[in-house]
C-alpha cells in the first residue's frame, strides 16, 4: 500500500468514510437509546450520513444522478418524519410515556 | 471567497460593513417607527431629547445597556443566552446575499456591492432565514415561562407556515426570470418594459420593466408572507401581549431584548431588501439600465474608475430609497391593522394564501411556455 | 493546507461531533439542536462538494422544517431530564456497541484500502446551470419515481391529519 497524504488532499475517500461514521453513529443512537423521538431522530442522522455519500459518488463519478436520489431521500425523509411525529405524539398524548420498552408488547 | 490574500480581506471587510450596516439601520428604524406610529395615532411620540427626538435613540441605548443582568430561576442557562445571539444570524446572513449596487470596477479589480455573491441566491436565502423558527424556540424553552413557550410555539409554528406560501410564491419569479441569481435578475429588470412573446418584442415606455407587473399576485403573496415570517403586525401572535404577556421574548430585558429586536428589524430589512430586488427592479433606477447611468456617469467624472463608483453610489442610494419605502410601508401597517385571530392566521396561511401560490406557480409555468412558442 | 482541505476537515469534525452529540447527550432538547447542527454541517459539506442548490434544499427541508417539528414536539412534551436515557443491560449494551464499532471499522476500512474510485472532477459548472440540468434529469429519466413520490406525499399527509384528528385538537368540532 503506497503512502497517502491523507491530511494534504481529500479525495472520495474522505466523504465515505465520514459517511460511514456519521451512519454507525446513527445506527448506535437506535440501538442505545430509549427515547422514541430519539430513535426517529438517530435514523434521520442515517439517512443524512447516505445522503453524503450519494452527492460525493456524484461528484466524483461527475453525474448528477446521484443528486437526485438525494432528492427521493429527502422526501421519505421528512414523510417518515411526519408520521412517526404523529404517532409519537398520540402515543404520548395516551399513555403520557415516550420509552421504547414501554410499547414492547403490542396489546390493547 | 476569492483568489488572492487581497480579495479574501476585501470580502471579509465587505461582511463586517453589511452587518454594521444592518445594525445601525436599527435605532433610525426604532426611531422612526415610534415617531411614525405617533404620526399615525395623532400624537407626538419621542420629541424632547435632541432634534425631532433623534438623540432619543442614543439615550435608549444607555438605558438597554445599563439594566440589570438576570437569569430566571427556572431558566436552561445555556439556551436562554444563545438564543439571542442566534437572532442576529439569519437576518444579517441573508441580507449580505443581497446585491445593494452596481458593482464598482476599479483598475483591474471589481467590487461587488454585495456581503457575497451566491449562485443559488433565493435558495441561499430561504435556507437561512429557515433557521430563525430555532431563535424562537430556544427563547421560548430555555426562558423556562409556559407563557414563552405558548408564544414559542404559535411563533414557530406560523414561521414554518408562511415559509411554504413564501417559497411557493417565488416560484413563478424563478420561472420567470429563469434563474436563482439575484444579480440577474435585477438585470432582466432593466429599463423600460420590453418583453418576447410568441416570437415578437413588446414594449412600452410608459412602465419600467418591473416584475411587479408580471407576477402581481406573487408579490401580494411574498408580501404579506413575509410580515408572518418577521411576526410582525398584524401577524405578531407569537407576542398577543393580552394572552401571552411577551410571547417569547417574556423574559428577556436590557441587552438580550435588543438583540432580538435587531433580529426582528433584520427580517424587516431582508423583507424589504428581496421585495425591491425580485419585484421593483433592485438597485436600478426605473426607467433606465445600469449601462445608460454609468454612461451618464463617465460624462461627468471622466475616467472610468470614478465613473464606476459614481455610478455604484447612486444605485447605492436608489437601493436605499426602495429599501426605506418598503420598511415604510412595514411600519405603517403595524399601527395600522388589528391582529388576527390564531385560527384565522392559520387559516389564512394554508387555505387562502397556499392555495393561490399554488395557482400562481401553475399559471405562471403555462404562460411562461405557450409565450416561448413561435406563433 | 489550502481552504478547501481546511474546509473538509472543519466540516467533517462539526458534523461529526454534533452527530455523536445526539446519541449521547442525555437531555432530547438538545439531542435535537445537535442534530438540526449536524444538518446544517451536512448542507455545507454538500456545498463544498459542488451540489449548491441540494445543500439549500438540505437546509430549508431539513434544518428548516423537520427538525423544528422534532423540536416543537420535544418542547410540548416537555421533558427537561430523561430517567432513563439509554437501554437496559450492561452486556448487550456492550455487546450493540461492539457491533456498532466492528461496522464502522469495516465499512472504513473498506474504503481506506481501495484505491480512489475515479480521478479528480475537473468540471467547475455555474450553479445554476446545474439545477437546470438537475430539473431536467427529474423530469425525464426519473418521472416515474417523482410522481410516485407525490403520490406517497399525497396518502401521508392524509394519514397525518387523520391521525392528529383523532381526538381534540384546535379545530375539533364535538
Amino acid at each position: 500500500m503506497q503512502s497517502i497524504d491523507i491530511f494534504g488532499q481529500i479525495g472520495l475517500n474522505h466523504y465515505l468514510i465520514l459517511s460511514a461514521l456519521l451512519f454507525v453513529t446513527g445506527m448506535a443512537g437506535v440501538l442505545l437509546r430509549r427515547n422514541i423521538i430519539v430513535l426517529l431522530m438517530s435514523i434521520e442522522l442515517m439517512l443524512n450520513a447516505v445522503n453524503i455519500s450519494f452527492i460525493a459518488f456524484g461528484k466524483y463519478m461527475n453525474q448528477l444522478d446521484g443528486q437526485i436520489l438525494v432528492f427521493f431521500v429527502m422526501t421519505i425523509a421528512a414523510a417518515e418524519a411526519a408520521v412517526g411525529l404523529a404517532i409519537a405524539v398520540n402515543i404520548f398524548k395516551r399513555y403520557k410515556e415516550v420509552n421504547i420498552r414501554f410499547f414492547e408488547h403490542l396489546k390493547g | 471567497m476569492g483568489e488572492s490574500a487581497f480579495e479574501i480581506a476585501i470580502n471579509c471587510v465587505k461582511l463586517v460593513l453589511v452587518f454594521l450596516l444592518m445594525v445601525q439601520m436599527v435605532p433610525v428604524l426604532v426611531w422612526l417607527e415610534r415617531r411614525g406610529s405617533g404620526f399615525i395615532q395623532n400624537r407626538f411620540g419621542p420629541n424632547r431629547v435632541g432634534p425631532l427626538g433623534l438623540m432619543q435613540l442614543l439615550a435608549d441605548a444607555v438605558k438597554f445597556l445599563t439594566k440589570e443582568e438576570f437569569v430566571p430561576k427556572a431558566a436552561t442557562k445555556l439556551l436562554f443566552y444563545a438564543a439571542p445571539v442566534f437572532a442576529l444570524l439569519p437576518g444579517t446572513l441573508a441580507f449580505s446575499a443581497i446585491p445593494m449596487a452596481s458593482p464598482l470596477k476599479w483598475g483591474e479589480h471589481t467590487f461587488l456591492i454585495q456581503g457575497y455573491e451566491i449562485g443559488v441566491g433565493i435558495v441561499f436565502i430561504l435556507a437561512i432565514s429557515s433557521l430563525a423558527a430555532y431563535t424562537i424556540l430556544m427563547a421560548g424553552w430555555g426562558s423556562g415561562n409556559k407563557f414563552s413557550l405558548m408564544g414559542a410555539l404559535r411563533a414557530s409554528a406560523q414561521t414554518i407556515s408562511y415559509e411554504l406560501a413564501l417559497g411557493l410564491s417565488l416560484v413563478g419569479v424563478i420561472m420567470m426570470y429563469g434563474t436563482f441569481n439575484l444579480t440577474e435578475m435585477i438585470h432582466a429588470q432593466e429599463g423600460a418594459m420590453q418583453f418576447q412573446a410568441f416570437g415578437f418584442t413588446i414594449s412600452s415606455s410608459l412602465l419600467p420593466n418591473w416584475g411587479i407587473f408580471y407576477q402581481p399576485l406573487a408579490a401580494v403573496l411574498f408580501f404579506a408572507a413575509t410580515f408572518a415570517e418577521s411576526n410582525r403586525l398584524p401577524f405578531d401572535l407569537a407576542e398577543g401581549e393580552a394572552e401571552l404577556v411577551a410571547g417569547f421574548h417574556t423574559e428577556y430585558g436590557g441587552f438580550k431584548m435588543l438583540l432580538f429586536f435587531i433580529g426582528e428589524y433584520g427580517h424587516m430589512m431582508v423583507a424589504s431588501g428581496l421585495m425591491a430586488t425580485f419585484f421593483f427592479g433592485g438597485y436600478n433606477i426605473p426607467w433606465t439600465t445600469t449601462e445608460q447611468v454609468y454612461q451618464w456617469a463617465l460624462g461627468i467624472v471622466g475616467s472610468p474608475d470614478w465613473a464606476s463608483a459614481l455610478s455604484s453610489a447612486v444605485h447605492f442610494a436608489m437601493f436605499f430609497a426602495k429599501l426605506a419605502a418598503f420598511l415604510w410601508i412595514f411600519i405603517w401597517v403595524r399601527w395600522t391593522l388589528p391582529r388576527f385571530r390564531y385560527d384565522q392566521l392559520m387559516d389564512l396561511g394554508w387555505k387562502t394564501m397556499l392555495p393561490w401560490a399554488l395557482a400562481n406557480t401553475i399559471i405562471t409555468a403555462v404562460v411562461v411556455f405557450a409565450v416561448s412558442q413561435t406563433w | 493546507m489550502t481552504a478547501d482541505i481546511f474546509l473538509f476537515w472543519l466540516l467533517a469534525s462539526v458534523t461529526l461531533l454534533s452527530g455523536v452529540g445526539v446519541v449521547l447527550v442525555s437531555n432530547p432538547i438538545y439531542s435535537a439542536l445537535c442534530l438540526a447542527m449536524t444538518m446544517v454541517g451536512v448542507s455545507a459539506i454538500f456545498a463544498t462538494l459542488g451540489a449548491y442548490f441540494i445543500a439549500g434544499v438540505q437546509m430549508i427541508v431539513y434544518a428548516g422544517a423537520v427538525m423544528v417539528l422534532f423540536v416543537m414536539v420535544l418542547m410540548l412534551f416537555d421533558l427537561k431530564t430523561e430517567i432513563a436515557t439509554f437501554s437496559r443491560g450492561r452486556i448487550s449494551g456492550a455487546i450493540k456497541i461492539a457491533i456498532v464499532g466492528l461496522l464502522a471499522g469495516l465499512i472504513a476500512g473498506t474504503f481506506a484500502m481501495t484505491t480512489t474510485i475515479a480521478g479528480k472532477p475537473e468540471t467547475k459548472e455555474k450553479a445554476g446551470h446545474a439545477a437546470k440540468s438537475l430539473g431536467e434529469l427529474l423530469f425525464t429519466k426519473y418521472v416515474f419515481g417523482f410522481e410516485a413520490l407525490g403520490v406517497l406525499l399525497l396518502i401521508i399527509a392524509i394519514g397525518v391529519v387523520g391521525l392528529a384528528r383523532s381526538k381534540g385538537g384546535t379545530h375539533a368540532k364535538h
